[in-house]
């Protein structure tokens, strides 16, 4: 175990209750070089465990001297999955994840400090997350990398009660993007599918509305250029270059949205574009 | 100097086979414990296989592209005769959880 410790971290209660959210922070074995944390967010349905070690990403970044958080989403992973809705919203994701970058000792950006300040990757749900958060943490958020991003919404646009009846019944599923999300969530016999529908529900509530609050420090955005659930790449980056922010575009080629997360180039591109 | 060979392992989720998306080293390469040695990918998700030993790699298996069965080889490591015996154990750093890691196969002798 080179430095890495879980669940020691103090927790605190987020609007007055413990998300039970499980976290981890990797240390990188030269930890004296002090660069400022890297905050990961997984996608819908994964975790961290699949979605940033499996793949290479936390050793990656720990090799190039990053101080590592992960956690995993609720209804996700390790993470607990409460009954009630409130805990899926992306607004009380977003305070949960402020919480637990603060306990991991981040700290506002200050500049001329390079351990100042959070770097933040997202994947899919992860990318919506992290625009939210960069858009509303200015003060925190140095950098984004949005990885398999999408400026629409297909969980704000998942049909639920199709969902329920086909879980219900093994009713067929008109909605492809609904049957393509439900088939997914199962693929995973760990995943808890009724806490991925009330995370579906809960976005529903707060749909992404990527114009709405723009992040403003420089972002990364990455995709298969196979990757059907991000071929509004283009729409994000220009909605991020309208409000001023600098923004670098990569497609990964021959890649798709499962199979560009264990690509090398987009793990390099990443970690020369947080380079302190 | 004897060859070393590690299958493709159990990658969990009751998986039998992966598909090679990118090999990371090639054969004459000589490699670092932990070094990631090739990306996979399962009909669930993208894979990558880090090195289970330091040596000099010998020979890969399965071009990007071809799909692999686990337990079939992966690839084959030059290791000098004398430790041929015991580095087919890797060492425990950290408690079992999901992490995938090869495990040589002993059949030379």
């Amino acid at each position: 175990m080179s430095g890495r410790h879980s669940g020691e971290a103090p927790t605190h209660t987020v609007e007055g209750t413990d998300p039970r959210l499980f976290v981890q922070v990797h240390e990188p074995q030269d930890a004296a070089i002090g660069n400022r944390p890297v905050l990961l967010i997984h996608g819908f349905s994964s975790s961290s465990a699949l979605n940033w070690e499996a793949t290479g990403w936390v050793a990656a970044l720990l090799g190039a001297g990053r101080r590592v958080i992960t956690v995993d989403l609720p209804g996700h992973g390790r993470s607990a999955a409460p009954d009630d809705c409130d805990s899926y919203s992306p607004s009380r994701i977003r305070a949960d994840l402020l919480q637990i970058v603060t306990d991991a000792g981040a700290r506002p950006l200050m500049s001329g400090d390079s351990s100042s300040g959070l770097d933040v990757i997202g994947y899919s749900l992860g990318s919506r997350l992290a625009w939210e958060f960069g858009a509303t943490q200015p003060e925190l958020v140095h950098r984004l990398v949005l990885g398999g991003p999408n400026s629409a919404d297909p969980l704000a646009d998942f049909d639920l009660s199709a969902a329920q009846q086909h879980l219900a019944d093994g009713t067929p599923i008109q909605d492809v993007s609904t049957a393509g999300l439900l088939r997914m969530a199962q693929l995973l016999p760990s995943n808890n599918i009724f806490a991925l529908l009330s995370l579906v529900e809960a976005i529903k509530s707060e749909p992404f509305d990527a114009a709405e609050a723009v992040p403003h420090m420089p972002m990364l955005l990455v995709a298969g250029d196979q990757d059907e659930r991000a071929v509004t790449l283009p729409v994000l980056a220009s909605i991020a270059t309208a409000a001023g922010t600098a923004v670098k575009e990569l497609l990964i080629p021959g890649r798709n949205h499962t199979n560009v997360l264990t690509n090398r180039a987009f793990k390099q591109a990443a970690i020369e574009f947080l380079a302190p | 100097m004897a060859e070393l060979t590690f299958p493709l392992p159990d990658l969990g989720e009751g998986l039998i086979e992966a598909t090679v998306l990118e090999w990371l080293v090639a054969p004459g390469d000589q490699v670092e414990r932990n070094q990631p040695l090739v990306e996979v990918e399962t009909s669930k998700s993208a894979v990558e296989l880090p090195s289970p030993q330091a040596g000099k790699v010998l020979r890969i298996h399965g071009e990007p592209g071809q799909s692999i069965s686990v337990g079939q080889p992966l690839i084959v490591f030059d290791v000098p005769d004398d430790s041929a015996g015991i580095v087919g154990t890797v060492p425990k750093d950290e408690a079992p959880k999901r992490r995938v890691r090869l495990s040589a196969v002993l059949d030379e002798d």
